[in-house]
């Protein structure tokens, strides 16, 4: 008789498929809540193609049925709730927990009050309501995950979703950090299991100082040179091109005389607006964070550069250029992206400026006439070369921001501002002689400044100096166009002065770009 | 030894032989007085250079600058000034016991301690060759760790000695080293 038994229990777990919308449908649902397929095959545990196949006919089965029908179910629930109220002003936000979540539309009416506090599945905290049998905070100020990390946006909605972790089986995880992974041979490792010469170097010189800053920073800022380099070589292990060193190099680039410049025209800016409209201007004197780490991500040549002459210039390669520069007309609203000369004809260029002067020239820009190339020194280029190094340098600087610590700040600092600075013919650092690398990230920054002056200019601002690496003099309303803080991408301000005198003037339309 | 080259440059290959690169950069890494020996402020600086104690002294009569006590006053004074065949002795003198001076604190920041240092063989110029004549000769690296015999035959001006002591460390870049016999440069920091 137990066969039977067997077969009848079958029977009873045998169930009605749940019901899921048509196909078309499905696809609508998810890309109204801006989600893309390889976000949701990920929550899901499936591929991309997976869900593909699903919106285009297709029915899973079994458990990811269920999943699926869950997450069509949330998303329409997610969706009727925001055309109800356009007041999301209850929605945790983004980032909360990815798609899997997408029933937050709290405030309407299937929320109700639990008679005894339950754990909530976002942060496992006691809540006291629940929607639609999920016990969870309705205010996210309570709730532990989501609350205190998410400011209210007036517009959560646009923003772009984190896919949810992968791997996770259960709404209820706590734990909502993911973890970094870098491959490591053929397999991955956690990011946190990797040797971290940055914090061990400011870990043991603050050991070995007993806990004084100053003197421990003291003594970071003397081996920051030896310490960028082995950083460096670390970071290009397994690395496709090896880093040459002592290459043979060019007389341009060689210094004329002992204390003399070599013949490269680094493209410096020093430009002041000539003239200012009548009345009173609040000038803001800005600062990039961060230049020269940020530019190190340039063309840089790999090997030994090779002499080309003609008006030609190679994407895939880089190098110094010998050009004769286009006239300039902008002058009185823009710097010119040669910088500030005054010596007529043809002049050596770095590659960051050639394809500064070749893009504005361009169709796109078209503010002056392309430059002509007459020589070039050249080698083929990758932008990856000091990436990983820019990368490790950048990410040790924002934590130590974060976690407010000086003597790392400090430290990565004087790695990279050294590095760059004495990539060349130095005597302070001799395990790198590439002077062209020097001019290409000194150039690089410049044009990055030009950039940032150009965005001002396009965005409405007035540009009232653009000088030496990082300084941005702007009038109008800047925060509206340049984050404010200290990452790399924000910048900071360094003084606020008044010009002119008369009634307060107000932020001036841009002048229309020729 | 049957990888050495017999007619280098017949087909239009251009380079230097691998010690005379090697020469060259421990010359920069010496770092001469940069003012030439003709104009008066090389000259000064060199006669200084020489004369600045007994020992140096004693040091650039043995290398060549046989001149009285008299005669170095009056150039330092200006009263005279050295001929073209004494300018070059003073700057022969002057490059001599520079090398000998700085070979032993190059020597060590060279050697390590016996971790030796990363040495760059740029390979020879093919540019001018025909393509059908051309070899594929790669950009090599390897670590010399041994330095004495180089810098000590370096430091009195030794050729033949140099070229040996170089040869015996290229032969570790395996059977082709005769390939690295000419090179463009050879790049190496101290």
């Amino acid at each position: 008789m137990g066969e039977f038994d067997a077969i009848d229990a079958l029977l009873a777990a045998a169930k009605q498929e749940i019901p899921l919308p048509p196909a078309a449908e499905r696809r609508s649902l998810r890309e109204e809540l801006n989600l893309s397929r390889a976000q949701l095959a990920k929550a899901m545990g499936v591929g991309a193609s997976t869900v593909g196949g699903w919106e285009s006919g297709r029915d899973p089965s079994g458990e990811v049925r269920e999943k699926y029908a869950y997450f069509l179910e949330g998303a329409r629930t997610k969706l009727d709730a925001a055309a109800a109220a356009e007041a999301p002003a209850d929605d945790p936000g983004p980032g909360d927990d990815g798609p899997a979540e997408a029933d937050q539309a709290v405030g309407t009416d299937d929320d109700d009050v639990l008679p005894a506090p339950r754990p909530c599945v976002l942060c496992g905290q006691p809540a006291r309501h629940q929607v639609e049998g999920f016990p969870q905070h309705l205010d996210p100020a309570e709730c532990g995950t989501a609350g205190p990390a998410q400011p209210a946006k007036p517009t959560p909605r646009t923003e772009p979703r984190q896919p949810a972790p992968a791997g996770r089986q259960s709404r209820a995880a706590s734990d909502v950090k993911d973890v970094k992974v870098v491959p490591v041979g053929r397999r991955v490792q956690a990011a946190s299991d990797t040797p971290d010469l940055i914090g061990s170097a400011v870990a043991a010189a603050l050991a070995q100082h007993a806990g004084d800053v100053e003197a421990a920073t003291a003594a970071l800022v003397k081996r920051a040179i030896p310490d960028a380099m082995a950083l460096l070589d670390d970071t290009r292990k397994g690395g496709r091109y090896d880093i040459v060193a002592h290459p043979w190099l060019p007389d341009i680039l060689r210094k004329q005389t002992a204390r003399g410049a070599d013949q490269i025209w680094e493209a410096r800016p020093k430009w002041t607006r000539p003239e200012l409209p009548t009345g009173r201007h609040e000038v803001t004197a800005l600062d990039i964070n961060g230049a020269y780490l940020s530019a190190l991500k340039t063309h840089l040549p790999i090997g030994r550069l090779e002499h080309s002459t003609g008006n030609h210039h190679d994407r895939r390669r880089a190098g110094v250029h010998l050009i004769t520069p286009p006239a300039w007309d902008h002058d009185a609203c823009l710097p010119n992206p040669i910088g500030n000369r005054d010596e007529p004809g043809p002049l050596w260029v770095t590659e960051p400026t050639l394809r500064l002067l070749l893009r504005v020239s361009g169709p796109k820009y078209g503010l002056c006439d392309p430059p002509e190339i007459h020589e070039s020194w050249t080698s083929g280029a990758t932008e990856s070369l000091l990436e990983k190094f820019r990368v490790a340098l950048k990410d040790a600087r924002d934590r130590a921001i974060a976690e407010d610590d000086d003597v790392t700040l400090e430290y990565v600092k004087q790695m990279y501002s050294k590095f760059v600075s004495t990539l060349g013919e130095s005597n302070y650092n001799r395990e790198l002689y590439r002077t062209d690398w020097m001019h290409l990230i000194r150039s690089q920054a410049f044009v990055n400044l030009w950039w940032k002056a150009h965005r001002a200019y396009d965005e409405g601002l007035m540009v009232v100096r653009a000088m030496g690496t990082d300084e941005l003099h702007v009038t109008g309303d800047w925060r509206a166009v340049f984050p404010e803080g200290r990452g790399v991408t924000e910048v900071k301000v360094k003084d606020v002065y008044t010009v002119g005198t008369g009634p307060d003037q107000p932020p001036q339309p841009p002048e229309s770009p020729s | 030894m049957p990888e050495r080259n017999i007619e280098f440059g017949k087909y239009g290959a251009r380079g230097i032989k691998g010690h005379e690169a090697v020469a060259r950069q421990l010359d920069a890494l010496a770092g001469y007085i940069a003012t030439p020996v003709t104009a008066r402020r090389g000259l000064l600086a060199r006669l200084h250079y020489l004369t600045r104690t007994d020992h140096a002294r004693t040091a650039a009569r043995q290398a060549g600058l046989t001149v009285t006590a008299r005669t170095l006053r009056a150039w330092l004074a200006g009263t005279r000034s050295p001929s073209r065949r004494n300018l070059e002795r003073i700057e022969q003198a002057y490059r001599t016991v520079r090398r000998e001076n700085v070979a032993r604190y190059l020597l060590a920041r060279l050697n390590r301690e016996g971790r030796g240092t990363r040495v760059e063989i740029h390979p020879l110029n093919q540019s001018q060759v025909d393509r059908p004549r051309q070899r594929a000769v790669e950009f090599r690296t390897m670590n010399v760790r041994r330095w004495d015999r180089i810098v000590a035959a370096w430091a009195v001006g030794d050729d033949q000695g140099l070229d040996d002591a170089w040869v015996d460390q290229v032969v570790d870049l395996g059977s082709q080293w005769g390939q690295y016999e000419y090179v463009t440069n050879v790049g190496f920091a101290a």
